[in-house]
């Protein structure tokens, strides 16, 4: 573990050491909207955020991915291949989003399918987390194994603090990184423990939330559960909630051609709330209605994940709270989850 | 205007236009121009249909995401229709898709609607000069170019 | 003091709801709730007269409950309804989407809803964690600041230009029962885009619509939107790209626009669930001034009137036709 400081003014010349080396993505504010784009000119990121609208997901799974290109040649076809993927860093993700890199990192080499684009691209980044002075009140990121600095899947932690922000590298590639970066200068000794004080208290000001102790075995027998018919009335099967879910990664694959005989295969972001997204191409519509949809949601992230990974398909970012737009509240499914194992067990 | 080089340039171009015509009078109007040999210019593709009350909105959207530089749309003359009232209801769609993609953007002199009859085969002449210089005017679409 | 009429017609909606549930009269009320953040409701739907206290009424009270209507759903329903709500149903009822039969309109006199994308643009990316209405100023709280915003400046644009605030047809009405209509519309809010080039309008509006990540929450909360396959959902053939990529998302919103021309109620549904805060609403008060200046028409007003995508006449305008010169 390495620490190291930069005073806030000067966090342009440090990116700018980065750029000579990596791509780097961070946080910009567009429109009104942040979001994470790759930084051309080190004044426009944006630290200054609580969370990004679109989650950083984005760099690693674009919503518009292209798989290959291609080229008509005379009768055949010729393949492009997408040009190699550069060393990126990930500048000031919040480490809720930053999780769901080792979550994807799971789902795309999953059995015997690798998706080689998502692998080799986690290879080459690197990220530079930020931790969360201001958690939301719809961050519970807290209950779901996660915190607002959260050191797991992050290669290098700032912490912003009075007038400077401390890095700490987490992972060796952190550390290999932020030796080389000359605009670093040692941490000052005396403010690392009351650093370390103010983590622990923002962390321990996030309330814990209700319901989700054990949510993985409760929702085993809720499947056929009336409740769901009560949670999905409201719902009015948009992909807000999924498309700006960090955990969310559901595509559909689609060619585009152009007049001139070239082309592409992309992948774009689907989402489980779309009647089309499991129409089968006999014309069977398994999930014909809202209630299955809203079902799979929930199922998805706190049932289906835990039992093949072992891990929570949810960081607790509360973007889907904020952005629903019938505020239909995650964490009120919770309780009732909760409400109804506790009637039946008792 | 002036600019000679612009001029020029505009003169080279070849606008490509999508023509929609109506089976019974803008496709038979095109038709006698053609067999009484009158002059216009080549810059037209035709799509014969059966009425102006067929064509789908989606297809002169589809026509201009695809690069055609223009529409033509043409039918019977209003009392006209071979279906009665196909070219009426033709009308007022195309009357709010034409404000409507204005003033979104696109330009309106792109977007030709007009009615030409089986005997008028002058004026169906007339109407793909007409058309071929209101699309001049405004170049080349590039409106929906992806960036790929 | 408008917040008293507010809390009135709150206190009114839920007696109205729990009566109308005791005597049977309804199954079912669908109204308007708290929301989980400030500033947002949600839909309630209510079968228990005692659940009735869940039943709220206020400035953020901005979806079309017109919505959860179904014309296969023969449970008898009353439905909270502000002017716009009112006008859904009665178009939709034009359209032969709707049996009246089973539907009680519980008619609100609406004072017009906040444009929350408007304010969140003026807060910032902070989080609001109160927000009250008070002597026509909206005071927000966070968690370290404050600040105070003159209401009728928040107010949805289609909201002040709207002359239907209860619904033409109601079973009751709640509140004030003549609200005053503003002066004659004349679409001055459009002339600004009006007189931008095409270039200009079509750099302008693709700049707003680049940020549309396809969520399809504005088609999901459009009262209009019912089809059972949207077009941009056909895939035999594919009509349009479903990408993000701006040429797509332009496509699409020109044809929903289309779509809902003559149709649209002015309700604002489709902006206010928008998660990137676009603003469709420009388009669809455009759309409300070509039909009304070309066709004379307003939707949702008149049972009897046929939609003008239904009807013509044999001297429409047709001005825009092009002649031989
Ligand atoms: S389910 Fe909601 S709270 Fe959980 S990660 Fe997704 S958006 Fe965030
Ligand atoms: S964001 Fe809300 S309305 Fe949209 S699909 Fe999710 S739960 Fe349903
Ligand atoms: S288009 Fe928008 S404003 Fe018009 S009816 Fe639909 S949701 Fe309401
Ligand atoms: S946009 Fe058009 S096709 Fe799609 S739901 Fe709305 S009205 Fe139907
Ligand atoms: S709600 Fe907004 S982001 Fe979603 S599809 Fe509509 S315009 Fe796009």
């Amino acid at each position: 573990m390495m620490q190291k400081m930069i005073s806030k003014e000067k966090i342009s010349d440090l990116i700018k050491e980065l750029q000579k080396e990596f791509k780097v993505f961070g946080p910009v504010k567009e429109e009104g909207v942040v979001l994470f784009k790759e930084i051309t000119d080190a004044k426009e990121i944006c630290l200054d955020y609580s969370n990004s609208k679109i989650p950083a997901k984005s760099v690693l799974f674009p919503m518009i991915d292209t798989l290959f290109s291609y080229k008509k040649e005379g009768k055949g076809v010729k393949i492009i291949e997408n040009p190699p993927y550069e060393k990126t860093v990930i500048f000031g993700i919040r480490p809720c989003d930053s999780m769901v890199f080792s979550l994807f990192k799971n789902f795309f080499s999953f059995g015997k399918y690798k998706d080689p684009l998502v692998l080799n691209r986690l290879k080459n980044i690197t990220i530079i987390g930020m931790g969360c002075l201001e958690p939301r009140t719809t961050c519970f990121c807290t209950s779901v194994n996660g915190g607002p600095f959260n050191k797991e899947s992050v290669d290098v932690l700032i912490t912003e603090f009075k007038d400077n922000y401390y890095l700490e590298s987490i992972t060796d590639k952190g550390e290999a990184l932020i030796k080389k970066i000359k605009s670093l200068t040692d941490a000052d000794k005396g403010d690392l423990a009351k650093i370390e004080k103010l983590q622990k208290d923002i962390e321990s000001a996030i309330p814990v939330i209700e319901g989700l102790d054990g949510i993985y075995t409760k929702l085993d027998g809720l499947f056929d559960h009336p409740m769901w018919k009560m949670e999905s009335q409201g719902c009015i099967g948009c992909g807000s909630c999924t498309y700006l879910c960090p955990t969310c990664h559901c595509f559909d694959v689609l060619d585009e051609n152009k007049q001139d005989g070239s082309g592409r295969r992309i992948r774009i972001w689907d989402t489980c709330q779309f009647p089309l997204f499991t129409l089968e191409t006999s014309g069977h519509n398994p999930r014909t209605t809202k209630l299955p949809r809203v079902r799979q949601r929930i199922f998805h992230k706190f049932n289906y994940y835990p039992k093949n990974y072992n891990i929570i398909g949810c960081v607790g970012c509360g973007r889907c709270i904020i952005n629903c737009p019938v505020s239909s509240d995650i964490r009120n499914i919770f309780i009732s989850v909760e409400n109804i194992s506790s009637k039946t067990e008792g | 205007m002036t600019d000679k080089s612009k001029e020029k340039s505009t003169e080279e171009w070849k606008p490509k236009i999508i023509a929609f015509l109506c089976n019974w009078c803008s496709y038979a109007g095109a038709d006698l121009a053609g067999v009484s040999r009158i002059q216009y210019p080549p810059n037209i593709r035709v799509v014969r249909v059966p009425c102006t009350g067929r064509i789908n909105p989606f297809f002169i959207i589809k026509s201009l995401a695809y690069g055609w530089d223009g529409i033509l749309v043409s039918g019977c003359h209003p009392g006209d229709c071979h279906y009665i009232s196909g070219n009426y209801i033709a009308r007022r769609r195309f009357a709010i898709l034409r404000d409507l993609m204005t003033f979104l953007g696109i330009e309106p002199e792109r977007l030709n609607f007009t009615w030409v009859s089986a005997a008028e085969g002058e004026r169906f002449a007339k109407i793909v000069r007409k058309t071929v210089e209101n699309v001049k005017s405004v170049g080349p679409n590039k409106i929906f170019n992806k960036k790929w | 003091m408008v917040i008293n009429i507010i809390d009135d017609i709150e206190k009114s909606i839920r007696e109205t709801a729990k009566k109308l549930l005791e005597e049977k009269k309804v199954d079912l009320i669908i109204g308007y709730t708290k929301g989980s953040i400030p500033l947002r409701s949600g839909p309630c739907f209510i079968t228990d007269a005692s659940q009735t206290g869940m039943l709220v009424w206020n400035q953020s009270c901005d979806l079309n409950l017109a919505k959860y209507l179904a014309k296969n759903d023969d449970r008898k329903i009353g439905i909270i309804s502000k002017g716009c709500v009112g006008r859904a149903i009665v178009h939709l009822i034009v359209e032969k989407q709707l049996n009246k039969e089973n539907i009680t309109i519980i008619g609100i006199s609406c004072e017009g809803v906040l444009n929350r994308a408007k304010i969140m643009v003026e807060i910032g990316d902070k989080e609001i964690i109160e927000a009250n209405i008070e002597d026509n100023k909206i005071i927000i709280k966070g968690k370290d600041f404050n600040k105070t915003l003159p209401l009728q400046d928040y107010i949805n644009q289609l909201c002040i230009t709207c002359h239907y605030k209860i619904p033409p047809i109601s079973d009751i009405i709640i509140g004030n029962k003549k609200p005053e209509k503003p002066p004659k519309d004349d679409f001055k809010d459009l002339n600004e885009i009006e007189s931008k080039s095409s270039n200009d309008k079509m750099e302008y509006f693709k700049k707003e619509l680049n940020r549309c990540i396809r969520c399809y929450a504005c088609r999901e909360a459009c009262p209009m939107c019912y089809c059972s396959l949207c077009f941009i959902d056909q895939n035999k053939p594919v009509w349009f790209g479903k990408t993000a990529d701006i040429s797509d998302n332009f496509i699409f919103h020109m044809i929903r626009a289309f779509h809902v021309a003559g149709r649209c109620v002015s309700c604002g549904a489709c902006s206010s669930v928008c998660p990137m805060g676009i603003d469709l609403n420009f388009i669809t008060r455009k759309l409300e001034k070509i039909v009304k200046e070309r066709f004379d028409f307003e939707s949702g007003i008149n049972l009897e009137a046929p939609p003008p995508m239904g009807t013509h006449k044999f001297d429409d305008k047709q001005e825009f036709m092009i002649e031989e010169d």
